[in-house]
């Protein structure tokens, strides 16, 4: 013991000091009751590893009485596999050096095997001899199980594919995961520290404010859809958990946040409420159709009956012959809007330029009134294998959006050409025009259903239709638009494949 | 060209683009004049379960120089051809107890010289025509409402 008492001397003087002027006791009982309510297992061994003191906290570590193990080996405490450490360790201090804070696995009575920091110092006589080794154990279970717990949980945070985010009732960033990084676009670095206000978009700034507020209540808020904006000043839609969090006493420090990209979801949705409304729309026109298209048919054959009746160049024929052209007025419509169902027709072996020519004719005297100029080039030497009432559907759609586009006459270039060597080889049909052109914001549009830039006379459906025919038949269709003045015009280029597409399901336009 | 010398409309069901027709004070009335008919007039049945449609399509084309009867569903339409041996047949698509398509390929396998025209005001008939494409069956199919003129034009051409 005496050995332990120059070993802890400097550490203790100030104790002593303290203690001497009251009682005076023993320095060797004294130091005796140190060690002993010590907190850690102190234990003491020769240099031949036999244990020669064991105190309280070793007793309560390890499980043996002081009985029981002193005598013994130190390897007693040491894991079989882990014994060679022991021959190192003694190697060390009969060189005299010191071994510090060495984390390793020791073994309890029972078995059990414990995480376990030591502190190993050579204890020397009087002569100055190293005659023996201090050992200060430190069970580090608990401390390892923490840090173990925290690094799970800062690892599943990190590879979550949820932006986590910490904050401050202040709203200032305390942690910032992987995924808020690729999400958001900022790093960990620029972003802590900073106010959460950073991705919130300008309008909605005010969110944060009843978020904060929430927060301090102690409520957590579940599932929030809102918009939030990138480092790059994107905007997308995200779902948000925030939930505050609170210290031991219960007291709200600050919030965690997990937020979702759902712009995907909403994308999808979106498509999905379109199809719907197209789908109801659709069903809606099928069960009118028929009762607004007979009776429209009948209507037009009795007035028509009536005008042959009527005596010629007379009143009654005159207005006959009116409401016989506003009745057309209304069948074209209803076929236009109640009709729009595909054509059955099988395909056949058809030249392109045919076709468009075609559709020319049946324009020609539109065109002369509206000043309109054709200068067309066909090259498609090759026949190709189309529904033609498909197709004309497709070019007539086209060229009479390029006829309404241009009210104060224009030219209208139209071109056919075989396209080979492509992915796949085909015909490639350009229709051009120098009409007023269509707004970019529209363009991306324009093949959606329903939408129109015609105002009450669009019914939204042709650009859309014709897109449906040439995407079921294998090609492509797409459109260019410039609306700069003087050079303005539209243009649209089809693409179809000389090959078939393979045989889809029958089923509506879709 | 010659594929394709009837009006691109005809045939297609898809009108979205189409203008609606140029009605002439004129028309309707060229065949008034009994010295105006059509030479070796055309015989024509008009089938509509609709009585007036079918009713006043072959008044019509009475007066316009055919030789039309009216029937009102699939087998009297059977009954009349077999009697009355039309050139065109007219027929709607959505009938009790017999439809368009099944008339026409009654018709069609008893009379293979007659000429048949489906017209029909109804979406979602596709089933119906794709019943009959699958047994090898293919007619042209007008939208109804078509006006007469169109019709007429159309019977002229074959």
């Amino acid at each position: 013991m005496a050995a332990e008492f120059n070993q802890s001397a400097a550490s203790t003087a100030k104790v002593l000091e303290f203690a001497e002027p009251a009682t005076a006791p023993d320095p060797h009982q004294h130091l005796a009751a140190l060690v002993d309510c010590s907190d850690e297992p102190i234990i003491s061994k020769r240099l031949d590893g036999t244990i020669i003191s064991w105190n309280a906290a070793a007793t309560r570590v390890f499980g043996y009485q002081p009985s029981e193990i002193i005598g013994k080996s130190i390897l007693t405490l040491i894991p079989p596999e882990l014994q060679h450490e022991e021959t190192e360790i003694l190697r060390k201090l009969r060189g005299g050096e010191r071994i510090e804070h060495f984390e390793t696995t020791r073994m309890r009575k029972n078995g059990e095997r414990f995480p376990i920091s030591v502190t190993i110092s050579p204890i020397r006589d009087a002569s100055g001899r190293i005659v023996a080794a201090s050992k200060i154990a430190h069970d580090i279970s608990e401390g390892r199980r923490n840090q173990e717990s925290l690094s799970r949980l800062a690892a599943i945070v990190d590879s979550a594919d949820d932006a986590i985010i910490g904050k401050t009732l202040n709203g200032i960033v305390t942690s910032w995961n992987r995924s808020a990084e690729r999400i958001f676009g900022y790093t960990a670095d620029e972003m802590i520290g900073q106010s959460i206000l950073r991705l919130i978009p300008e309008g909605l700034q005010y969110e944060e404010d009843e978020i904060l507020r929430k927060l301090r209540a102690g409520e957590r808020i579940d599932h929030y859809e809102t918009t939030r904006k990138k480092k790059s000043g994107e905007l997308f839609q995200v779902s948000v958990t925030i939930s505050p969090i609170v210290d031991h006493s219960g007291r709200v420090i600050g919030a965690s946040k997990i937020a979702r990209d759902i712009s995907d979801k909403k994308r999808v949705e979106q498509l999905l409420i379109q199809s719907e409304k197209l789908a109801a729309t659709g069903r809606m026109a099928a069960a009118i159709a028929h009762e607004i298209n007979n009776p429209l048919e009948s209507l037009i054959n009795v007035i028509f009956l009536a005008r042959q009746h009527s005596a010629p160049e007379s009143r009654v024929n005159q207005l006959l012959l009116t409401a016989e052209q506003e009745l057309e007025r209304v069948s074209h419509i209803a076929r236009q809007t109640l009709g729009y169902y595909k054509d059955t027709g099988a395909p056949s072996n058809v030249h392109v330029h045919d076709l468009i020519q075609n559709v020319l004719t049946v324009y020609n005297s539109k065109m002369m009134s509206s000043d309109i100029a054709v200068d067309s080039c066909f090259n498609d030497l090759q026949k190709i294998s189309v529904s033609k009432g498909e197709m004309l559907q497709v070019f007539s759609n086209v060229i009479a959006n390029a006829i309404d586009s241009m009210k104060q006459g224009g030219v209208l270039t139209i071109s056919a050409r075989n396209v080979l060597s492509t992915p796949q080889d085909g015909i490639e049909i350009v229709i051009r025009d120098t009409g007023c052109g269509i707004e970019q914001e529209n363009l991306s549009r324009v093949f959606e259903p329903f939408f129109t830039t015609k105002g009450i006379l669009g019914t939204g459906i042709g650009l859309w239709v014709a897109k449906q025919l040439v995407s079921r038949r294998g090609g492509q269709i797409s459109i260019a638009s410039s609306t700069t003045p003087k050079s303005s015009g539209t243009t649209v280029t089809i693409f179809i494949p000389f090959a078939q597409p393979p045989a889809s399901p029958e089923g509506e336009l879709s | 060209m010659s594929d394709f010398a009837q009006p691109f409309f005809t045939g297609s069901r898809f009108y979205a683009a189409d203008e609606p027709t140029k009605i002439p004070p004129e028309a309707g009335h060229e065949a008034a004049d009994p010295h105006r008919k059509v030479e070796n007039s055309a015989k024509v049945l008009v089938v509509d379960d609709q009585r007036l449609i079918a009713d006043t399509l072959a008044e019509i084309l009475n007066n316009t120089g055919f030789d039309a009867v009216a029937a009102y569903d699939g087998f009297d339409a059977l009954d009349k051809a077999s009697r009355f041996h039309p050139h065109w047949i007219v027929t709607d698509v959505l009938m009790p107890r017999m439809n368009g398509v099944e008339l026409a390929i009654a018709l069609r396998k008893n009379y293979p010289s007659s000429s048949i025209l489906l017209f029909s005001g109804q979406a979602g008939i596709s089933d119906i025509l794709n019943d009959g494409y699958r047994q090898g069956y293919q007619f042209e199919l007008l939208a109804k409402p078509i006006h007469p003129m169109r019709l007429i034009e159309r019977l002229k051409q074959n």
